[in-house]
């Protein structure tokens, strides 16, 4: 059998099967639980599970780099649920129990939802109901154990792509405000679809609203420069002091100390909702997470503040050389 | 976040630099034309604030490239460092149209034994059935929104949608910024008429 290189494997432990092929399929199953268990201990215990989950899966793509070789071969036979129960043990590879759970056909709950479901259902002919749950997060997941599954090589693949999904539907769930009390899939998209569209419009209504506040295009910069470099009390809200009141906003937010934050106190004399916008709009940056993108918010945002609160000086002398040559434009 | 915080400088700059190649060329425009060089800049340059790194970025370029009075702007947008980038560009996008119309021709020639097997299951889980549906019209409508969307499959569209809506909130903000220093530089400029 073409199975015959695996089974070499010294596997110690029950082989609890029926037929031949099953008698390797468990055979292996045993070994790569061994091993991967030996991968984990110490690592995941209680840990959270979705990192459990992400790394368990990455290092057998590389283990079964032989296996859709394979299992080519084997599509048309009945693999029983121990072949589907070899993708569960990669979740609770640390419990012993499962070699019970192996031989029963559980019901189960799936972690991220129905998506996963009718994968699962579209190429087994499952004998249970399947339920499509909107599981909570939960510690582990539990999968359903099913019959007939047609290839292993293909449901392990769809494994690691599905966490991979939901790993990228869960940093979406931070982002997209109001999102965390969904954990449907479907639900997810809607959420997303329905911001992605109102940013959109956002655009497309800010950009009217500055065509319409501007009799030409470039007056947009050059009179805001023209009163930042004169530094009229009154307003003085140019592009790039935009820019630099951003970060002034943050580093008050964050109390830290900036020496255009004077200028930018001086500066503000009647209008009073601007610094409030401002605020809300940084206060709306900040407020998002940057899970893995961002290692330490704080430390690095200060770092980068001093940083530029260095740079912004240079920029005046960029727009004043534009401001000079279309300032000759208007004048013609 | 100093991600975000990079992107609005960079992004602004470059709509800056935009609006004012877009004046320089014409003198007189109305409203809707105006509204739509300043969208069609700050799209250009949120795009290549984020240097081609992303694929919705350089399908926003590429299709902008498309309508030739754009190209000139594209490029003096994209600047003339980025020569190279461009090549990349164009050479991912071709790659691009071939992932999208293999992948039509394998959808097509699964499609019918797909529904062969289909017929059985679903009629016993109906709700997974139903389920499945919903996604796959959501992640249709999903790759219509996000630029370049059609050619993804679904890991990396949400991996797209996911880094467009962090550059639209950036392009946002800073355009709220900008509308309201405007507005309230207009109201001053107004009271200072009058006094």
């Amino acid at each position: 059998m073409q199975h015959c290189p695996y089974t070499t494997m010294n596997i110690p432990g029950n082989t609890v099967v029926t037929s031949g092929t099953d008698v390797s399929v468990f055979e292996r199953q045993q070994a790569r639980m061994k091993w991967q268990q030996q991968q984990q201990e110490g690592l995941f215990n209680g840990n959270d599970h979705q990192f459990r989950g992400l790394v368990e899966v990455k290092p057998d793509p590389g283990l079964q780099y032989g296996w859709p070789d394979f299992s080519d071969g084997c599509q048309g036979q009945a693999i029983p649920s121990l072949m589907e129960d070899h993708n569960l043990k990669k979740r609770k590879a640390h419990e012993d129990q499962k070699q019970k759970v192996v031989l029963k056909e559980n019901s189960v709950k799936e972690k991220k939802i129905k998506g996963c479901s009718e994968e699962n259902s579209a190429e087994t002919s499952s004998k249970e109901k399947p339920k499509a749950v909107e599981g909570p997060k939960q510690e582990y997941i539990h999968v359903r154990a099913r019959r007939g599954q047609a290839t292993d090589s293909h449901s392990l693949a769809e494994r690691v792509r599905r966490e991979k999904i939901s790993e990228r539907m869960k940093y979406l769930q931070d982002l997209v405000p109001g999102c965390n009390k969904i954990t449907g899939k479907a639900g997810m998209l809607d959420e997303i679809i329905n911001y992605v569209q109102s940013l959109q419009k956002q655009v497309e209504f800010l950009s009217m609203k500055l065509a319409t506040l501007q009799p030409r295009l470039d007056f947009d910069i050059d009179s805001l420069i023209m009163k930042e470099m004169f530094e009229v009390p009154a307003v003085a809200y140019s592009a790039e002091v935009a820019n630099s009141a951003y970060f002034q906003v943050n580093s008050l937010l964050e109390m830290g100390n900036n020496p255009i934050d004077a200028m930018l106190r001086r500066s503000i004399g009647g209008p009073v909702s601007i610094p409030e916008t401002f605020v809300v709009s940084s206060c709306f940056n900040q407020m998002q997470p940057g899970v893995t993108w961002d290692g330490d918010l704080h430390n690095l945002y200060r770092m980068e503040i001093q940083q530029e609160s260095s740079t912004i000086p240079f920029q005046p002398h960029k727009f004043t050389g534009l401001y000079e040559g279309s300032n000759l434009k208007m004048e013609l | 976040m100093h991600t975000s915080s990079k992107l609005t400088k960079e992004f602004t700059k470059k709509w800056v630099k935009g609006l004012q190649i877009c004046c320089s060329s014409k003198k007189d425009m109305d409203v809707l034309e105006r509204k739509k060089k300043i969208k069609l800049c700050a799209d250009i340059a949120l795009a290549s604030a984020k240097n081609a790194t992303t694929s919705w970025s350089i399908a926003l370029i590429s299709e902008a490239k498309k309508n030739d009075e754009n190209e000139i702007l594209v490029d003096n947008l994209l600047g003339p460092e980025s020569r190279f980038k461009q090549q990349k560009i164009i050479r991912q996008m071709n790659s691009c149209h071939k992932r999208v119309r293999s992948k039509k021709i394998l959808k097509k020639s699964c499609s019918i034994s797909q529904r062969m097997k289909k017929m059985g299951p679903p009629k016993s889980n109906l709700a997974a059935y139903i389920a499945k549906r919903l996604v796959k019209k959501r992640t249709q409508v999903l790759q219509r929104l996000v630029p370049g969307g059609e050619s993804m499959d679904e890991f990396s569209l949400i991996k797209e949608a996911l880094d467009y809506i962090l550059s639209l909130r950036v392009q946002v903000d800073v355009m709220r910024n900008l509308a309201n220093a405007t507005e309230v530089l207009n109201q001053s400029n107004s009271s200072n008429v009058f006094d």
